[in-house]
C-alpha cells in the first residue's frame, strides 16, 4: 500500500513535469525517460542475471520497427499491433536466447553483437518494409478511443512506460526469480546445485528483458515519429552499458543514476568541448571500472554508511 | 579465367587482414582469457599514424611502418600497464577488464576524431598503385605485399610459440595460469609482452588495410568484428587458426559479393551469420588448441 501509493506521487510529479516544459525540453525529457526505462532493464539483464549481451538497444530497435510495420503496412488495429509487436520481439528473443546460453561468457555478448549489426543490415536492405537506409517517417499515433494523444499527454504515457517497467522490475528482482538470477550470476554451478535451472533462468532473464525494451521501442516510435537504422546502432548498445556500469551495476538507482547523468552530459559539455563528449564518457567508463566498481552507487553507499557511524 | 584468380588474390589480401586483426586478439585471449575489442582500435591508430609520417611528412615507407608499430607496441604496453594490470591485481572480476578495455575503445577512437577530424585521410600503399601479373596470377602491388607481410608475421608468430621457451611460457600460462606461476613463469611478462605484440600486429593490419578504406576513426569497429569472427572460425587455440578463419571468412564474403544473387548490402551479414552459425555449431572453432604434453 505504502509502495502504491509511492508509485503514485511519483507519478504524478513525473507527469506535472511534462506539461511545464516548451517543445525543446520536452523532446529531451521524454528521451531522459525512455533511456532511464531501457537502462533499468538492461540492469536486471546485465546486472542481475550478468548477461553481457549488446542485444538490448536491438529489441527497442525491433518494437519501433515493428509496431509501424504492423500499424501502417499489415492494418492491424493499436492493440493488436501492440500485442502482435510484444509476442515478436519474445519470439526473437527465444531465438537468440535459446542457442545463446549454451555460450560461456563473453561468447554470448559476441553472438548478440552479431545479432545486432544483423538488424542493421536487414534494416538497411528491407526494402519498402523498413523504408532502407532512410527508415520510417510520415506517420503518427493512432486514436485511442476516438482520443488524439499528442504532446505532454504522450509524455505521460513514457512516465507509466518508465514506472510500470521500474515496478515489475522491482517485483521480480524481490521474487524466487531475482533471486535465482543472481545465484545464476554470481556461481551457476552452485545454483544448479541448488536446484536452480540455469539455462531456463537464463532465457527467462533474456527474453523478459528484451520484450520490455521492445516495449519502450513501440513507444519510441511515437516520440521522433520517424525511425531509421543509424538511431538503433552499436553506439547506443555500449552508451546503454556504460550507464548501468557508472552507475551501478545490479542496483535499479545505480541504472537510474547512470542513465540520467551519461543522456544529460552532452547537454552539459557540448559548450565545453563541443562533439567530443564521447571521450568524456570512455574516460569515465574506464575510471569507473578502475577506481569505483560498485558504480556511483557504492559511492554514495559509502558516504550513507560513514554518516551511520559517526554519531 | 582471369577475373577468378584476381578475385582470389584479394580475397586471400582480405583474408591476409582478418588474419592478422584475429592473431592480435589471440595474442592476448590465449594466455589472459581477455578478449580485447581495442584492437581494432589500435589499427586505425596505427593507420592514423601511416597517414601523418607517410602522407604527410612522406617519410621513406620502411622507415614510417618502423615507427608506427613501435608506437603502438607502445600503446598495447602502456594500456595494459595501466587499464588491466590494475584490475588483475586487485582481484577482480573477469569481465572488468573486457569493460575497461571497451571504454578504451572509445577513448582511442574519440582521440583519433579529436586529434584528426572526422573525414576520411588518405594512406600510401607501400608500392604505389601498380599491378603486379605473375603469370595468369594478377592483383595490384598492395595485395602482394599485404600477402607477404601478414606470411612473414604468421611464420615468425608460429615460430615464436613452437619453437622458442618464451614461445612455450605463453602456452603454458595459456593452459593452466596458477600452475605456470608456480614453475616460475613471469605472469606479468608474459601479459605485457601479449598486449604489446597484439598492438604491433594489430598496427600492421591497419597500415595494411589503410589504403583501400582511408584512416577514419569508424574504420576500428568493423575491423574488430571481423577480426573476430575470423578468430572464432578458424579457433582461438592455435596461430595457424586466425589465418585460415580469415581466409575462410574472406573468401565467403566476396565470392558472395561476387557470384551470390544478392544485394551487395545483403553480403554484409555473410560475417556476421558466419559468427553466429560458428558460436552455436562449433564454438571452439576448426583447430582445436593442442593438448597439454603429459
Amino acid at each position: 500500500m505504502k509502495s502504491l501509493l509511492g508509485m503514485t506521487a511519483v507519478a504524478v510529479v513525473l507527469s506535472a513535469v511534462a506539461f511545464m516544459l516548451g517543445s525543446y525540453q520536452t523532446d529531451i525529457y521524454r528521451k531522459l525517460l525512455l533511456w532511464t526505462t531501457l537502462a533499468l532493464s538492461y540492469n536486471f539483464l546485465f546486472g542481475i542475471a550478468g548477461q553481457v549481451a549488446f542485444s538490448h538497444f536491438t529489441f527497442y530497435g525491433i518494437g519501433a520497427y515493428a509496431i509501424l510495420i504492423l500499424l501502417f503496412q499489415v492494418g492491424l488495429p493499436l492493440p493488436l499491433a501492440i500485442l502482435a509487436g510484444i509476442a515478436l520481439c519474445v519470439v526473437l528473443a527465444l531465438v537468440v536466447a535459446i542457442p545463446a546460453t549454451r555460450l560461456e561468457g563473453f561468447y554470448l555478448a559476441l553472438a548478440t553483437l552479431a545479432f545486432a549489426q544483423l538488424f542493421i543490415v536487414v534494416l538497411n536492405e528491407g526494402g519498402t518494409v523498413t523504408g532502407a537506409g532512410g527508415g520510417l517517417a510520415n506517420y503518427r499515433l493512432p486514436d485511442v478511443f476516438g482520443v488524439r494523444v499528442t504532446g505532454p499527454w504522450y509524455t505521460v504515457v513514457i512516465v507509466v512506460l518508465l514506472l510500470s517497467t521500474f515496478a515489475t522490475l522491482w517485483r521480480l528482482d524481490r521474487s524466487w526469480f531475482g533471486r535465482a538470477c543472481r545465484a545464476v550470476r554470481d556461481n551457476p554451478e552452485a545454483a544448479q546445485a541448488m536446484g536452480v535451472n540455469v539455462a531456463r533462468t537464463k532465457i527467462i532473464a533474456y527474453t523478459i528483458t528484451s520484450a520490455m525494451a521492445g516495449v519502450a521501442g513501440m513507444v519510441y516510435a511515437f516520440v521522433d515519429n520517424t525511425v531509421n537504422p543509424p538511431i538503433f546502432g552499436l553506439q547506443n548498445s555500449f552508451l546503454l552499458l556504460f550507464m548501468v556500469i557508472v552507475g551501478g551495476s545490479g542496483r535499479h538507482a545505480g541504472a537510474i543514476i547512470g542513465a540520467a547523468l551519461l543522456y544529460l552530459m552532452p547537454f552539459l559539455l557540448s559548450p565545453l568541448i563541443g562533439h567530443h563528449h564521447a571521450l568524456v564518457f570512455g574516460v569515465v567508463m574506464v575510471a569507473v571500472v578502475l577506481f569505483q566498481p560498485k558504480g556511483l552507487i557504492g559511492v554514495w553507499d559509502a558516504l550513507v554508511a560513514r554518516r551511520k557511524l559517526v554519531p | 579465367m582471369n577475373d577468378f584468380l584476381e578475385l582470389v588474390v584479394g580475397a586471400t589480401a582480405t583474408g591476409c587482414i582478418y588474419g592478422l586483426v584475429a592473431l592480435s586478439y589471440l595474442l592476448i585471449t590465449r594466455p589472459t582469457g581477455v578478449i580485447n575489442f581495442a584492437v581494432g582500435e589500435w589499427s586505425t591508430l596505427a593507420a592514423f599514424g601511416g597517414f601523418l609520417l607517410l602522407s604527410r611528412l612522406e617519410w621513406p615507407y620502411p622507415l614510417g611502418m618502423l615507427l608506427v608499430v613501435t608506437m603502438l607496441l607502445l600503446i598495447g604496453w602502456l594500456t595494459e600497464r595501466f587499464t588491466v594490470r590494475p584490475l588483475v591485481e586487485r582481484g577482480a572480476p573477469p569481465l572488468a577488464p573486457i569493460l575497461a578495455l571497451l571504454g578504451m575503445l572509445v577513448v582511442f577512437r574519440e582521440f583519433a576524431s579529436l586529434v584528426f577530424g572526422a573525414d576520411p585521410q588518405p594512406v600510401p600503399p607501400a608500392f604505389g598503385f601498380g599491378r603486379l601479373e605473375l603469370g595468369p596470377v594478377a592483383g595490384s602491388y598492395q595485395s602482394f605485399f599485404i600477402i607477404a607481410v601478414a606470411a612473414a608475421v604468421f611464420a615468425a608468430a608460429w615460430m615464436f610459440f613452437e619453437r622458442t621457451l618464451a614461445g612455450k611460457s605463453f602456452e603454458a600460462v595459456a593452459i593452466d595460469r596458477r600452475a605456470a606461476a608456480l614453475m616460475g613463469i613471469n605472469l606479468r611478462r608474459v601479459t605485457s609482452l601479449a598486449f604489446a605484440a597484439s598492438a604491433g600486429v594489430a598496427a600492421l593490419a591497419g597500415l595494411l588495410v589503410a589504403p583501400n578504406v582511408s584512416a577514419h576513426y569508424l574504420m576500428g569497429l568493423p575491423l574488430a568484428i571481423q577480426g573476430f569472427t575470423a578468430l572464432v572460425i578458424g579457433g582461438v587455440g592455435r596461430v595457424e587458426g586466425a589465418l585460415l578463419g580469415g581466409l575462410i571468412l574472406a573468401f565467403a564474403e566476396q565470392f558472395t559479393v561476387r557470384y551470390a544473387p544478392v544485394p551487395p548490402g545483403l553480403a554484409m551479414g555473410v560475417p556476421l551469420v558466419l559468427l553466429i552459425v560458428f558460436l552455436l555449431v562449433r564454438p571452439t572453432g576448426l583447430l582445436l588448441p593442442r593438448e597439454a604434453r603429459t
